[in-house]
């Protein structure tokens, strides 16, 4: 995952700010509990979204304690005690993590390849008990890395087979959450599936420069090979393709009834996803475009 | 009997949300609990009867409006090729309808055919590929109004209108660019020297 399900902070509520940040914080620790300080590094966004669907879809109490942050310890902050939800959340990020990373062995050269095996020591050891306790979120990564590789090594592979892997992935993950609230399966299916869709493409455009230097597989350079255009209408076609998503997302969210977080799920859904497509694909400082 | 539309105090073009939210606000206003013990109850309960009775007719007459035009657009029909594949859509099952779809040879394949691969893509949640089959329909049969308003709702939601984010109304970020620096540059420069100082010494 990569980190692209954020909130909009000026948009959120001080308290609802509040209760993310110790979900965020909570995740860290359970983290660092479950499978070493190491792994604390792999905390993302995306998996503190993934706990707070969990609370709101299992409607899970949650406690509240006050703590010292292990990056800056003179602050004191806000983080939920132990719950299922984070072990959940943890468990997802370790077993990814450690996909990614032999990903990256297989892709690197010599030198760097080395580097990641190095890392894939330490991280053996969190997959390793994170697939014996969560043997279900195992066999679906397993699965969905199988997929995307094949959907990669295809030829002419459209967008939409290309999000198919990680669509199926999140709507996957999302529906192995206990269903204690009786949401319909069939909401949460499709809201998770564009979710992933949309985590996926706009991982995608995101890299579009990136991957047109380095040759890597992207569906969107797939799609402008061969045809006349500027940068400002990639991004364009990028945007349209993202905000069909979100409104796919927003058929099915719309009529799920989450319990708890209404609010800060809102603010992500409606706030920090169009957001993140504005600075990803309209807003890039530091990268000067290229006509 | 008066207007229902007047006694809920909407218009007659309110949204059924509308007219909903208007009915629960006059309902806690004027709801028997309120006026319990008090001398006004039989007004009040007068009243909450006209308000209950004007928002069942107005929702029923939607409802037959609606039931109407439904029963308009089967009747009128689109004529269909494939009535079969629209039932296996319409039942979501979609790999069905797309095995029939995909077992008709390529020169047969009419407007009709694209529009209900597009709707099977759709289905499946492959968006641009119903895209691309959709806007393939509207251009073999452009004045079909089936494909043209399936059309026109995805070209807006691509656009941003149902969420997402939209380039036109966020505008884009004002970019300083090298032909405004230089603008900026002289008016400063005609500015001071107006005022008898120099910000560039060579004009």
């Amino acid at each position: 995952m990569f980190g692209y399900l954020q909130t909009q902070k000026s948009e959120l509520l001080i308290k609802d700010y509040e209760a993310y940040k110790s979900v965020y914080c909570g995740l860290c620790k359970q983290l660092g509990k479950s499978y070493g300080v190491l792994s604390r590094l792999t905390l993302s966004y995306d998996c503190t979204f993934l706990a707070l669907l969990y609370i709101s879809i299992n409607d899970d109490d949650i406690c509240v304690k006050k703590g010292h942050c292990v990056v800056n310890p003179l602050k004191k902050c806000m983080f939920c005690t132990e719950n299922k939800a984070l072990k959940f959340a943890a468990a997802v990020s370790a077993i990814l993590t450690y996909y990614k990373i032999k990903d990256n062995i297989s892709d690197s050269k010599f030198l760097k390849a080395l580097f990641f095996k190095f890392l894939s020591l330490f991280f053996r050891r969190a997959y390793k008990k994170a697939k014996k306790d969560y043997p279900v979120i195992e066999e679906i990564t397993a699965q969905y890395i199988q997929e995307q590789f094949n959907v990669e090594h295809d030829k002419n592979v459209s967008i939409d087979i290309a999000a198919n892997p990680t669509a199926n992935f999140i709507s996957k993950l999302i529906m192995s959450i206990p269903n204690t609230n009786n949401i319909p399966n069939l909401l949460l299916e499709k809201f998770g599936y564009f979710i992933g869709r949309w985590v996926y493409l706009i991982d995608a455009a995101d890299d579009y420069d990136k991957d047109l230097l380095s040759g890597n597989f992207n569906p969107f350079v797939d799609y402008f090979k061969n045809k006349e255009n500027t940068r400002n209408d990639v991004s364009k076609y990028c945007n349209s393709v993202l905000n069909f998503t979100i409104y796919q997302i927003n058929l099915a969210y719309n009529l799920i009834d989450f319990k708890q977080f209404k609010r800060i799920l809102d603010n992500i859904i409606n706030y920090g996803l169009p957001d993140m497509q504005r600075k990803c694909l309209f807003y890039k400082p530091f990268n000067k475009k290229k006509k | 009997m008066s207007n229902p539309y007047s006694v809920l105090g909407i218009s007659e073009s309110a949204t059924d949300e509308e007219v909903k939210n208007a009915y629960r606000e006059l309902a806690k206003k004027y709801h028997p609990d309120n006026y319990e013990n008090s001398e006004l109850a039989d007004f009040a309960s007068e009243k909450m009867k006209e308000i209950n009775l004007a928002y069942d007719t107005i929702i029923e007459e939607r409802r037959n409006k609606r039931k109407n035009s439904d029963g308009v657009y089967a009747s009128t029909g689109y004529s269909s090729e494939y009535p079969d594949v629209r039932r296996l859509i319409n039942n979501n099952r979609v790999a069905d309808a797309e095995q029939i779809l995909d077992g008709i040879p390529r020169d047969k394949r009419s407007a009709e055919w694209y529009f209900l691969k597009s709707m099977v893509f759709y289905k499946k949640g492959f968006l641009e590929d119903a895209f691309s089959y959709i806007e393939t329909a509207c251009q073999m049969d452009s004045e079909n109004k089936e494909y043209q308003s399936a059309y026109n709702h995805i070209k807006n939601a691509r656009n941003g209108e149902y969420g997402g984010y939209n380039v036109k109304k966020n505008g884009s970020m004002p970019m300083c660019s090298c032909c405004d620096l230089c603008n900026i540059l002289v008016c400063s420069d005609c500015c001071c020297e107006c005022f008898g100082g120099d910000l560039i010494g060579c004009c």
